[in-house]
C-alpha cells in the first residue's frame, strides 16, 4: 500500500499545472526543434561521405524526432529541453565564447555559432524553472528499497 | 496485478530492480563520459567541440537519471533512439562497405552494441507504452 500511496503523490506531483501559454510556448520550442532543426539534420543521415563519423547528425536527429513526442507531453519530455539547453551551455563556454574572443576558430564556427548561442540566449526563457526546479531538485528520488 | 517484489512492479510503476538497473547505467555513463567532459577544458584551441558538448550534456543529465530513473527516461529514449539511428545509417554501412570513420570499430560497441542491445533491455517498455503512448497528452485548452 506504501508503494501506492508513493505512485499516487509522485503522480500527483507530475499532474502540477503549468500555464495554458508556457504549454504552448513549449510545444513551439519542441515543434521548432523537431521540424525546423530536424528538416537540417535528418537530410545529413542519408547524404554524407561514406566515412563520416556521424554521432553528431545522429544524435541531433534523436533529439528533433523525441521532441515531436514533446508536442503531446510539453512537461514529460522537459528532460530533453534540459538537454538542449545543457549542451549548447557547455559548447558555448567551453568553445563558442573562447573561439569567438580569439579569433581562432574552426571552418565550422560560422555555422555552429549562431543556432547554438541561439539556444543558449533563449532556452532560460522557454523552461519554466519552478516546475524543474519542484520536480527534477526538490522532489524526493525515486525509492531505494 | 501479482504480488510487489524486488522483481515484480505490484502497483509501483517499475520493480525495483528495474530501479536499479537503470540507476547503474546512468554511473556507467557518468564514470564513461569523464574522460569527454575533461578534454572540455583541455581541448585544442580549433576544435569544433559539438560532438564533445553533446557528450557533456548526456554526461550531467546522467546525475539527473541517478537520482530520478523515470522522470528522466525521455534521455534514455534519446540514448536509443540516436544511438539506433547511427547504426542505421552509419555503423552497419561502413561495417558491410568495410571501409568508415577511423573510430569505427569502437563506435560499433560504444554506440551499436550498447545503444541498440543494451539499452532495449533497460528501459522500461511497459512504462513507457503507459506514460509516453497512452496517457492522455497535456491539455490543449
Amino acid at each position: 500500500m506504501a508503494s501506492t500511496a508513493a505512485s499516487i503523490s509522485s503522480s500527483a506531483a507530475q499532474q502540477e499545472e503549468l500555464s495554458l501559454i508556457r504549454l504552448y510556448v513549449l510545444r513551439a520550442v519542441y515543434f521548432a526543434i523537431g521540424i525546423l532543426e530536424g528538416s537540417q539534420v535528418f537530410p545529413v543521415l542519408f547524404n554524407h561521405e561514406p566515412t563520416a563519423r556521424g554521432v553528431i547528425p545522429s544524435l541531433l536527429s534523436g533529439l528533433c524526432l523525441l521532441c515531436l513526442l514533446g508536442l503531446r507531453y510539453p512537461r514529460q519530455m522537459l528532460p530533453l529541453l534540459l538537454f538542449e539547453m545543457a549542451w549548447k551551455y557547455i559548447w558555448f563556454f567551453a568553445f563558442g565564447l573562447p573561439q569567438y574572443l580569439s579569433g581562432q576558430q574552426p571552418p565550422t564556427f560560422g555555422d555552429d555559432f549562431f543556432p547554438i548561442t541561439f539556444g543558449v540566449v533563449l532556452m532560460p526563457f522557454v523552461i519554466p524553472w519552478g516546475y524543474v526546479w519542484r520536480n527534477y531538485v526538490t522532489a524526493p528520488g525515486d525509492r531505494w528499497r | 496485478m501479482s504480488q510487489a517484489s524486488v522483481w515484480r512492479r505490484g502497483d509501483g510503476e517499475v520493480s525495483l530492480v528495474r530501479l536499479y538497473v537503470i540507476r547503474a547505467v546512468a554511473l556507467l555513463a557518468i564514470w564513461g563520459l569523464f574522460q569527454t567532459v575533461e578534454a572540455l577544458f583541455n581541448h585544442t584551441p580549433m576544435d569544433r567541440g559539438v560532438h564533445k558538448a553533446l557528450l557533456g550534456g548526456l554526461w550531467v543529465m546522467a546525475f539527473f537519471a541517478f537520482r530520478y530513473p523515470l522522470k528522466m527516461i525521455p534521455i534514455m529514449l534519446l540514448e536509443f533512439t540516436w544511438k539506433c539511428l547511427w547504426l542505421i545509417f552509419f555503423g552497419i554501412p561502413q561495417w558491410w562497405a568495410g571501409v568508415g570513420s577511423r573510430q569505427l570499430s569502437e563506435d560499433l560497441w560504444d554506440i551499436g552494441v550498447f545503444g541498440a542491445v543494451v539499452m532495449p533491455l533497460v528501459i522500461p517498455w511497459d512504462y513507457v507504452w503507459r506514460h509516453y503512448v497512452k496517457a492522455p497528452g497535456d491539455r490543449w485548452r
